[in-house]
C-alpha cells in the first residue's frame, strides 16, 4: 500500500544525512564528553560543534544552548527553571501563558502552581483565530510575573504568534521587564528564529520535527536569564543540565537544523503552493471548514473541522486508505479528546470533535497532495451518506 | 469478513481476536475509551488499552482508540447517578452494552464498512430456522447473556462471539497457546468507573448530596434507625440493614428517598409475586411474546433464572410462579425460553409497582 504521510507536525521523516551523521556515535567507542582523553576529546568536539550549530540556528551565543532530550524537557527547563529561581526572591510568582500552550508547557505551569503555593498560572486569551490576545497579555502582565511563555506557532492549527507584541509588553509593562520564554517547536521548520525570537529570553526547540531524532532538543538562553538546574546532577551543560550529554542526539539535531536552513526557502514555496490547493479542495467538501482561514500560519498545516462526523471515523478510513494524518489532541490512551485549544478558540464541541489536522513537510510531493485529495474526498463523502442513512441513530 | 473486534484489554476479548484472525477474518481491533476518571477495576484504564494495543501487535493486527467518554458520561454515567437519586438500581453494564457497544459501536462499524463486530463475551449466537439467537455461554459461572438481553435479532445477525463455546480456563488456554500476555490477566469485577477502593458511595457523593432517611418496619411502622444515605439502600437488600426488635433479619422492601424512608420487612413480609416492567425499555430478541406467554426470568448477571408469565393488559408485567425476593426498580430483568433455558427471548427494566 502507498504510505501518504500527511503527519510531520507530529513528527518529520528522518532524514539520511541525518542518520549518516549519527552513526558513527552509535557504534563501538563513544567517549564521554565530560572526560579527558582522546575519545573524550573526540566526543567533546562533536558535541561542540553542534552547539555552534544550533546558536547559530537561533541566533544566540553558543554558550547559550542547552542540549535536552527534546522540546517537552526544553519548555520544562525553561518554565520550572526560572520559576524556582523566582519564588525563591518574591512573595507571589506568576507564571503567564497563553490558553492555546502545548502540554509541556502547560502541564509544567500547573505542576508548579500545583507545588508551590506561591506559585500560579495566569492564563492569556486568544481570539477566534486562535492568536494570543495582547490586551489579555497586558492584563496578565504584573509585577508578580516570573515568566511569559507564548508559543511561536500552534502546534495543533500552524497559526503564527505575535511574540514581537508579547516580547514588547513583557519586557515594557514591568520595571526590569518580565523574562519570556517560546516554545518554537512548531515553527522551526519554517520560520527563521534568528528574525521572530530576536527578543525572546528562552527558546525550546527539537530534532524531530525537522528530520532528525526524537529525544533530542535544546533550550537556547538569550541574555542571561537567571534560572536553576531541574536535573542537577553531575553539573553538564553549565550546571544547568546534569547528565551525559547525548552526542549522536546533538549531532542529529545540528545536521537537522543544517538541512532545515539550507532548503528552507524552497520548501517554504513549495510546501505554501499545496496548502493552498488543500485548503481550496478542502473547503468545497460538505461540512468542512477550514480552521481560522485568514490567519498568518505556516505552511506546513492544514487544520479542518467536520461538522456532524467524528475524527475517530476519519482518521480509520484515511488510515485504511494509507494516509497518515492526526486530530491533533488525543490522551495517554491514544484516543482522539477535544482539543484546548479549539476549545480557546470558541469552537463549537460539535465541531471539535470532527477535527483533522494534516500537516507537510519538505518531503511531501504534489503527488501525495492530489491523493490525499482523493482520498478524504471520498470518505467525506461515504460517511456523509452513512451519517444520514444510519436508522435510528438517536443522538 | 471484515471483522471489528472490541478489545477491552482482558483476556476474552485477545482470545476472541486471536480465534478470528485464526479462522481466516479480517480482523481489526478496536478499543473504546470509555471512562476518563480515576478507575481501579481492570477496565478501560490507559493500562487496559495498553494491554488491548500489545495483544493487537502480538497478533499482527490493526488497533484503534475510539473515544466515547462523553456519549458515556450521557448514556450510562449520568441516568446511573439520576437513577439513584430516585432511589433506583440501574445496571450500567447493561446500559454501556445497549446504548455504546451495541449502537454506537455498531452504527460506526457499519460506516467504517465492516461486514460484523465481535466481542469477547461469554454467549453464543445461534441460528436456527432461519433466526438468529442469542444463547448463554458454555460456561456457566461466567455466562453474560444477561447483560447482552436487549440485543435484537438483527444486531445479533452481526454480532460474533467467538469465546462463547469455551470455558473460562479453555480461553486461557488459548491465550497462552496464542502467546497473548493478557492469559493470567484477572477478571475485571465491578463497575468500570468507580474505583473499588473507594466504593459507590463516595463515587455518589462526589455528584450529589445524598440523603439520610428513617429505616421505618412496613409492618408496624416502627423506625428501627436511619440511613446516611437512602439513595444507597436496594430493594431486597439486607446488609447494612438494623434487625427488628425482635432480632430477626430485615430487609429493604421499599425506598423512597423523596420522603427520607426506607422500608424494610421480615424476608416473608416482602416477597413478591408480581413484576411491574417499563414498557418502552421492553425488547424481543426474535419472536415477539405476548400476554400469557411462559418465560425464565434472570434479574440480575449471574443470578438463578425462575418461571413466571408475561403479562400484557396495558401494561406489561411478569407474575412470578413462585414468591421472590424484590427486584429493584431500575434493575433489567431478561427472559429465557422456557423449553430451552439457554435461549434469550427478551429483556425489559423493572419499574416501580
Amino acid at each position: 500500500m502507498n504510505l501518504y504521510y500527511f503527519d510531520h507536525a507530529a513528527s518529520a521523516p528522518r532524514r539520511d544525512e541525518v542518520t549518516d551523521a549519527m552513526a558513527p556515535w552509535q557504534r563501538g567507542v563513544v567517549g564521554n564528553p565530560s572526560g579527558s582523553h582522546r575519545a573524550a576529546r573526540d566526543a567533546r568536539r562533536a558535541v561542540e560543534e553542534a552547539r555552534d550549530e544550533v546558536a547559530a540556528f537561533v541566533g544566540a551565543k553558543p554558550g547559550g544552548v542547552i542540549f535536552t532530550a527534546g522540546g517537552t524537557e526544553s519548555c520544562h527547563l525553561a518554565i520550572a527553571g526560572v520559576t524556582n529561581r523566582h519564588r525563591r526572591t518574591h512573595e507571589r510568582s506568576e507564571i503567564v501563558i497563553s490558553r492555546i500552550e502545548h502540554h509541556a508547557v502547560a502541564d509544567a505551569a500547573e505542576m508548579m502552581a500545583r507545588d508551590f503555593e506561591s506559585v500560579s498560572v495566569r492564563y492569556v486569551e486568544v481570539d477566534a483565530d486562535g492568536v494570543v490576545d495582547l490586551d489579555s497579555l497586558s492584563d496578565a502582565v504584573s509585577s508578580r510575573s516570573a515568566l511569559v511563555s507564548v508559543m511561536a506557532v500552534n502546534n495543533e492549527t500552524g497559526v503564527r504568534q505575535p511574540l514581537d507584541g508579547v516580547n514588547s509588553l513583557a519586557k515594557s509593562l514591568v520595571p526590569g521587564g518580565v523574562a519570556t520564554h517560546t516554545d518554537a517547536v512548531a515553527a522551526a521548520p519554517w520560520l527563521s528564529l534568528p528574525v521572530i525570537t530576536a527578543t525572546t529570553d528562552l527558546i525550546s526547540i527539537c530534532a524531530h520535527k525537522l528530520g532528525g531524532p526524537v529525544n533530542s532538543g535544546a533550550l537556547i538562553v538569550r541574555n542571561d536569564v537567571p534560572f536553576d538546574a531541574v536535573t542537577p546532577g553531575g553539573g553538564q551543560e553549565r550546571g544547568l543540565r546534569g547528565g551525559t550529554v547525548d552526542v549522536a542526539a546533538a549531532v542529529g539535531l545540528a545536521v537537522a537544523l543544517r538541512l532545515t536552513e539550507r532548503d528552507r526557502a524552497d520548501v517554504y514555496d513549495r510546501v505554501a503552493d499545496y496548502q493552498h490547493t488543500l485548503m481550496a479542495a478542502l473547503s468545497l467538501l460538505p461540512g468542512c471548514a477550514i480552521t481560522a482561514p485568514a490567519a498568518a500560519r505556516v505552511p506546513g498545516t492544514v487544520h479542518v473541522t467536520f461538522e456532524g462526523l467524528a475524527s475517530d471515523e476519519v482518521l480509520f478510513l484515511l488510515d485504511q486508505a494509507g494516509v497518515c494524518a492526526s486530530a491533533a489532541a488525543s490522551c495517554s490512551s491514544g484516543a482522539a479528546v477535544p482539543s484546548h485549544v479549539l476549545a480557546a478558540m470558541g469552537v463549537e464541541a460539535d465541531r471539535a470533535r470532527g477535527s483533522l489536522r494534516l500537516s507537510m513537510g519538505a518531503e511531501t510531493t504534489e503527488a501525495d497532495v492530489e491523493a490525499l485529495i482523493a482520498i478524504l474526498s471520498s470518505v467525506v463523502f461515504r460517511l456523509r451518506d452513512e451519517v444520514t442513512a444510519a436508522p435510528g441513530r438517536k443522538d | 469478513m471484515k471483522v471489528l473486534v472490541a478489545m477491552s484489554g482482558g483476556v476474552d476479548s485477545s482470545v476472541a481476536a486471536g480465534l478470528l484472525l485464526e479462522a481466516g477474518h479480517d480482523v481489526v481491533g478496536a478499543t473504546l475509551k470509555l471512562w476518563g476518571g480515576a478507575s481501579d477495576s481492570g477496565c478501560c484504564s490507559v493500562a487496559d488499552v495498553d494491554d488491548a494495543r500489545r495483544v493487537a501487535q502480538t497478533l499482527g493486527i490493526d488497533h484503534h482508540v475510539f473515544n466515547y467518554t462523553e456519549e458515556f458520561e450521557r448514556h450510562v454515567v449520568a441516568p446511573f447517578v439520576a437513577g439513584h437519586l430516585a432511589g433506583t438500581s440501574p445496571n450500567p453494564c447493561i446500559e454501556c452494552n445497549r446504548h455504546i457497544k451495541f449502537e454506537l459501536l455498531f452504527e460506526r462499524a457499519t460506516r467504517l464498512g465492516f461486514d460484523a463486530v465481535a466481542t469477547g463475551h461469554h454467549a453464543q449466537v445461534e441460528v436456527r430456522d432461519g433466526h438468529h439467537l442469542l444463547v448463554r455461554g458454555a460456561d456457566g459461572d461466567k455466562d453474560q447473556s444477561y447483560v447482552l438481553g436487549y440485543l435484537r435479532e438483527d444486531q445479533l445477525a452481526m454480532l460474533l462471539l467467538p469465546i462463547g463455546h469455551l470455558n473460562k480456563h479453555e480461553v486461557r488456554a488459548e491465550a497462552e497457546r496464542l502467546g497473548l500476555r493478557t492469559w493470567d490477566k484477572p477478571d475485571s469485577q465491578d463497575v468500570c468507573f468507580i474505583e473499588a477502593s473507594k466504593g459507590r458511595e463516595v463515587f455518589l457523593r462526589q455528584r450529589a448530596t445524598l440523603t439520610t432517611a428513617s429505616i421505618v418496619d412496613v409492618t408496624t411502622g416502627e423506625e428501627l434507625g436511619t440511613t446516611p444515605a437512602a439513595e444507597l439502600m436496594t430493594v431486597g437488600q439486607r446488609r447494612g440493614v438494623v434487625p427488628g426488635r425482635d432480632g430477626e433479619r430485615r430487609y429493604v422492601s421499599r425506598v423512597d428517598v423523596a420522603a427520607r424512608r426506607v422500608e424494610v420487612g421480615r424476608l416473608e413480609e416482602i416477597l413478591i409475586s408480581t413484576v411491574a416492567l417499563d414498557a418502552d425499555s421492553l425488547s424481543f430478541s426474535h419472536a415477539t411474546l405476548s400476554d400469557g406467554s411462559a418465560v425464565l426470568v434472570q434479574s440480575s448477571a449471574h443470578g438463578r433464572a425462575q418461571r413466571a408469565t408475561l403479562r400484557h393488559d396495558g401494561r406489561w408485567w411478569l407474575e412470578l410462579a413462585a414468591p421472590s425476593r424484590p427486584i429493584a426498580a431500575g434493575q433489567s430483568v431478561v427472559l429465557y425460553r422456557v423449553d430451552d433455558p439457554t435461549v434469550v427471548e427478551g429483556a425489559a427494566i423493572v419499574s416501580r409497582t
